[in-house]
C-alpha cells in the first residue's frame, strides 16, 4: 500500500472510527460536547488527509476481492483517487468539518443526547460520503449511495417529534429511492453486460470499444436515474425543498453541498460510459436546464428563507447537469465545486440569522443588516457569488456553465439557462433586500453569531473570494473557450435581476402585488408547486389505496376463504368420521379382523 | 397324522371365540370368547412344538396360560368394577369412548 | 385310523361342539360350565400331543382357576343386578361372516402350507426339558411373570375393592 492509498483510508477510516465510538459508546454520546468534539477531531483529521492527499497530487487504485464466485471474484471492494476524487474529498471534507464546528454553536441549546446523536449521525454521512467519492466500483459507490440516503433521512427528521419534520424524512427517502431502484437495475443490468463493477475496468471497455452501445442507452438512463433522484433533477426535485425540516447546518452540508451533488458526481464518474450514448447525454442536458428554469421560477413565491436557497441549488444542480450533459465535464463540476462552497455559506449564513430571529419567514425580518454586519456580509458575498457576479467563484463556474451549453449546441437549454441567471440574481435579492435592508420588521435583538459560527462562515467566505480572485488573476474559467459574449451577456441579466429586485423590494416603485397579478397563472401555479406534490400525494395515496383494497381483497377471499375452507371442510369430514367411534369395543374388533383379513391375503397374494 | 388336522381345528377354535366377541352382549360373556381364542393359540403352539422338537412351544403356552388367567382375573375385576359405577355389563351400553 | 387320529377326531368333536356351545348359549352359567369342557377337551389333545405337563396345567388353572373365578363373578354380579344375567347375541349374520371370512383365510393359508405330514418321536422327558429350560434359558421371562402376576393381583384387589 502505497501513501496515496494510506491518505485516502485515513480519511475515510477516521470519521468511522467516531462513529463507532460513538454508536457504541453511550456516555460519550450522552455527553453531547464532547461527542461533538470528537465528530470535529476526526473530520478534521480527514480534511488533513484530504488536503495532503489533493497536493500531492497522486492517484491510485486499491482493490480487494469480495463476493468469490466461479472463475474470480464477482465483486471487488476498493478505493480509486483519481483528480476528480481529490478534489471532491476535498470539499467533502471541508465543508464536513466546517458545519460540525458551526453546528456546535447553531445547536447549542439542545440536550447532551442529542447533541451526541447529531454528531453520530453526521460521522456516519461523513464515512459514507467520503466512501462514496472514493469508491472504486458501482457496487461499492451504490451502498455508500444508500447510506448517504439514510443519513440523509435521519438528519432530516433529527427533529422527529415534529411531524412536519417526520413527513419530510420519509419523503425524502421515498422520492430518493425511486431513482435508486433505477440506479441498482442500471448497475445489474451494466453487470451483466460487461461483467464487471469497477470503473477502470468498465472505462477500457467503453474505450477499445469491446462495450456494445447497442441497448446501452437504456442501461445509462437508468443510472441516470439514480442521479435524478439523489440531485434532485425535475421530476423528482419535490423532497429537496421539504427536506429542509431538518436543522439548517444538515441543508447546507447534506442538501446543499455534498449529497445532492452525488448525482453531478455519479455523472462525472461514469462519464466515459456516458459518451457512449449521446441520447441520454443530450436528455441530461435538457433535464437540467428544464429543472434549474423550473426551479428558479418556484424560488420567486417562497417565503421560507430555507426554501428559497433550497430551490436554488436544486436550479444549480440543473446547472451543472446541463453542462455536463452538454459535455462540458469540467464546466459542471467546476460548478459543483463552487456552488458547494458559496451554497454552504449561504446557507450557514441564512442558519445565523434563523438562530437569531426564531423564524424562516423572511417577511418577518428586515432591516438585519445593521443588527448583524458580519452576517450580512457575507450573505452578500455568497449572494453576489451565485448570482454571477465578476470576480467571484460562481461568476467563472457558470459562465463555463453557460459556454460549454452552448459549444455543445443546445441552444434552447442555453436560452433557459440565460433566463435563469436573470431569475436567480431576483430572487437572491429579493431576500437580501427583505431580510437585511428592508424595512425593519424583526423581533427580539438580533446579534452576530458566536465565533464557532462566525469562523466557518469567514472561511467559507474567504474561499468564494479568494477562488474567484484566483481565476480572475490568472485571466478566465477553467474551458473559457465560448463566445466571448457570453460573460457580458449573463453578467447584464445578473445586474438587472439585481435592479429589479432593488426596484420592487427595496424601493418599492414596482409593488410585489402587481407584478404577481401581472403574472398571475404563473404565479399561482408556481405557489402550488406546479401541482407536481399534489400530483405526487394523489399517486401515491392512490396507488396506496388501490394496493391496500387488493391485499384486502386478497386476505378477505383468497386467504381467509382458503383457510375458512378448509377448517369447515375439517369439521364436516369429521363430522362423518366420528360416527366410526362408537364407542364400543366389539365394533372396533371388526376393525381388527377386517385388518387380519387384509394381512393374510397381502401374504399370500402371488 | 400331519401337523395340518390341529392347526385346522386351532383355526375353527379360534374363529368360534372371535365370533363369539364380535356379538355377545354380555361383557363376562366376551371373556368367555377371548379365552377361547387364547385357547386355540394354545393349541397351535403345543402342535408346533410336538412337530418341531422344540420344547419352547410349550414354555410358550405355559406363559400364555399364566398370562390368560392373570388377564381373566383383572378383566373380571374391570367389569365388577363398571357394573357397580354403571349399573350394566351391557357391552353395547358402554359406549362412553363414542366419538 | 390310528389310535391317535380316533382320538383327535374325537375330541374335535367334544371341542368344537363346547366351543359353539359358549357362544350360543343362552345361559351364562351354561357357557361357563361349556368352557370348561372345551378346556379339558383341549387338555385332551394336549396329552395327544404328548405334553402331559401342559394338559395338567390347563386343567389346574383353566378349568380350575379361571373357571371358578368367572362363577364367582357371575355370582357377585348377579347378587348385585338382583336378577339371572340373560346372554344374547348381536348381529350374528356379520359376526359370523367376518368369522367365517377369518376361518377360510386362515385354512386356506395353512391348507397351502408345507406341513409336516408325521411327528418326528419324542426324545426323553419333555415335562423335564420344561422344567430344565424355564430355569436356566427362560428364567428371566418366568420371574417377570411372577411381577405380571403381583402387577395383576394388585390391580384386582385395586378394581374391585368397596368405594370408601
Amino acid at each position: 500500500m502505497n501513501d496515496a492509498g494510506t491518505l485516502a483510508l485515513a480519511a475515510l477510516g477516521l470519521p468511522l472510527c467516531a462513529f463507532v465510538l460513538l454508536a457504541v459508546v453511550a456516555p460519550l454520546r450522552r455527553a453531547g460536547k464532547a461527542a461533538g468534539a470528537l465528530g470535529i477531531a476526526a473530520i478534521g483529521g480527514a480534511l488533513v488527509a484530504a488536503l495532503v492527499l489533493w497536493r500531492s497530487g497522486q492517484g491510485v487504485e486499491l482493490a480487494w476481492s469480495w463476493l468469490p464466485a466461479e472463475g474470480g471474484p464477482m465483486a471487488t471492494v476498493g478505493i480509486l483517487v483519481d483528480p476528480v476524487a481529490a478534489v471532491m474529498l476535498v470539499l467533502v471534507a471541508l465543508v464536513s468539518f466546517l458545519v460540525q464546528l458551526y453546528s456546535l454553536g447553531y445547536l447549542e441549546h439542545e440536550t447532551g443526547p442529542a447533541l451526541g446523536r447529531y454528531y453520530a449521525y453526521h460521522s456516519l454521512f461523513a464515512v459514507s460520503m467520503i466512501g462514496l467519492v472514493l469508491a472504486g466500483n458501482f457496487l461499492q459507490m451504490f451502498i455508500f449511495w444508500e447510506l448517504v440516503g439514510l443519513c440523509s433521512y435521519l438528519l432530516i427528521g433529527f427533529w422527529y417529534d415534529k411531524p412536519e419534520a417526520a413527513r419530510a424524512a420519509v419523503k425524502a427517502f421515498w422520492t430518493t429511492k425511486v431513482g435508486d431502484l433505477g440506479f441498482i437495475i442500471g448497475i445489474v443490468l451494466l453487470w451483466g453486460r460487461a461483467g464487471t463493477f469497477t470503473f477502470s475496468e468498465l472505462f477500457k471497455m467503453a474505450g477499445d470499444g469491446t462495450l456494445a452501445p447497442d441497448g446501452l442507452g437504456l442501461v445509462m438512463f437508468l443510472i441516470y436515474l439514480g442521479a435524478v433522484g439523489k440531485s434532485a433533477q425535475f421530476p423528482l426535485h419535490v423532497w429537496l425543498p421539504d427536506a429542509m425540516e431538518g436543522p439548517t447546518p444538515v441543508s447546507a452540508l447534506i442538501h446543499a453541498a455534498t449529497m445532492v451533488a452525488a448525482g453531478v458526481y455519479l455523472v462525472t464518474r461514469a462519464y466515459p460510459l456516458f459518451l457512449l450514448t449521446p441520447d441520454v447525454l443530450a436528455l441530461i442536458g435538457w433535464v437540467g436546464a428544464f429543472t434549474a428554469l423550473l426551479a428558479a421560477v418556484l424560488g420567486l413565491v417562497q417565503a421560507d428563507i430555507k426554501r428559497v436557497l433550497a430551490y436554488s441549488t436544486v436550479s444549480q444542480l440543473g446547472y451543472m447537469m446541463a453542462a455536463l450533459g452538454a459535455g462540458a465535464l469540467g464546466a459542471g463540476f467546476f460548478h459543483l465545486l463552487t456552488h458547494g462552497l458559496f451554497k454552504a455559506l449561504l446557507f450557514l449564513g441564512a442558519g445565523a440569522v434563523i438562530h437569531a430571529v426564531g423564524t424562516n419567514d423572511v417577511w418577518r425580518m428586515g432591516r438585519l443588516g445593521g443588527a448583524m454586519p458580519q452576517t450580512a456580509i457575507v450573505f452578500l458575498v455568497g449572494t453576489l457569488a451565485l448570482a454571477g457576479i465578476w470576480p467571484l467563484a460562481g461568476f467563472f463556474s457558470k459562465d463555463a456553465v453557460l459556454a460549454g451549453v452552448w459549444e455543445g449546441g443546445l441552444t434552447v437549454p442555453f436560452l433557459m439557462l440565460a433566463l435563469t441567471v436573470f431569475l436567480t440574481a431576483f430572487y437572491m435579492f429579493r431576500v437580501v433586500f427583505l431580510v437585511f435592508f428592508g424595512a425593519g420588521r424583526a423581533e427580539g435583538h438580533p446579534h452576530d453569531p458566536p465565533v464557532s459560527m462566525s469562523l466557518p462562515l469567514w472561511t467559507l467566505a474567504g474561499l468564494t473570494v479568494g477562488v474567484g480572485g484566483y481565476f480572475a488573476l490568472r485571466g478566465g474559467g477553467q474551458e473559457g473557450h465560448g463566445p466571448g459574449w457570453i460573460p457580458w451577456v449573463s453578467s447584464a441579466l445578473a445586474v438587472a435581476g439585481i435592479v429589479c429586485a432593488w426596484v420592487t423590494y427595496q424601493k418599492q416603485a414596482v409593488s410585489a402585488e402587481t407584478l404577481a397579478r401581472i403574472f398571475a397563472p404563473l404565479y399561482t401555479a408556481a405557489q402550488r408547486k406546479f401541482w407536481l406534490d399534489d400530483f405526487y400525494g394523489a399517486v401515491y395515496r392512490g396507488g396506496f389505496l388501490a394496493l391496500s383494497r387488493l391485499v384486502g381483497w386478497v386476505d378477505r377471499y383468497l386467504v381467509d376463504g382458503l383457510v375458512n375452507w378448509a377448517s369447515a371442510w375439517t369439521l364436516r369430514v369429521g363430522d362423518r368420521l366420528r360416527r366410526i367411534q362408537t364407542g364400543r369395543a366389539q365394533d372396533y374388533l371388526y376393525g381388527v379382523a377386517f385388518g387380519l383379513l387384509l394381512v393374510i391375503v397381502w401374504s399370500y397374494w402371488p | 397324522m400331519g401337523l395340518q388336522p390341529y392347526l385346522l381345528l386351532a383355526a375353527c377354535l379360534f374363529a368360534i371365540g372371535l365370533f363369539g366377541v364380535l356379538t355377545r352382549r354380555n361383557a363376562i360373556g366376551i371373556l368367555l370368547g377371548i379365552e377361547l381364542m387364547l385357547n386355540a393359540v394354545n393349541v397351535n403352539l403345543v402342535a408346533f412344538a410336538r412337530y418341531a422338537a422344540d420344547p419352547a412351544g410349550l414354555i410358550f403356552a405355559l406363559f400364555t396360560i399364566s398370562i390368560t388367567v392373570a388377564e381373566v382375573a383383572l378383566g373380571l375385576a374391570i367389569v365388577i368394577l363398571i357394573f357397580r359405577v354403571r349399573r350394566t355389563v351391557e357391552a353395547d351400553r358402554l359406549d362412553l369412548l363414542k366419538g | 385310523m390310528s389310535l391317535e387320529a380316533a382320538g383327535f377326531w374325537g375330541l374335535a368333536l367334544v371341542l368344537l361342539a363346547s366351543s359353539l356351545a359358549v357362544v350360543l348359549s343362552k345361559n351364562l352359567f351354561h357357557s361357563v360350565l361349556y368352557l370348561a369342557l372345551a378346556l379339558v377337551a383341549t387338555a385332551g389333545v394336549f396329552l395327544l400331543l404328548h405334553a402331559e405337563f401342559l394338559a395338567a396345567v390347563q386343567i389346574l388353572l383353566y378349568a380350575g382357576g379361571v373357571i371358578t373365578i368367572v362363577v364367582f363373578a357371575i355370582v357377585v354380579t348377579e347378587r348385585l343386578v338382583g336378577e339371572r344375567l340373560n346372554q344374547t347375541n348381536r348381529g350374528v349374520a356379520a359376526g359370523g361372516l367376518v368369522s367365517l371370512a377369518v376361518l377360510i383365510a386362515i385354512g386356506l393359508f395353512v391348507m397351502r402350507a408345507p406341513l409336516p405330514h408325521a411327528a418326528p418321536p419324542v426324545a426323553g422327558d419333555l415335562t423335564e426339558a420344561i422344567g430344565r429350560n424355564l430355569l436356566t434359558r427362560y428364567v428371566l421371562p418366568f420371574e417377570l411373570l411372577a411381577v405380571v402376576f403381583l402387577a395383576a393381583l394388585l390391580g384386582a384387589l385395586f378394581f374391585a375393592r368397596k368405594e370408601e
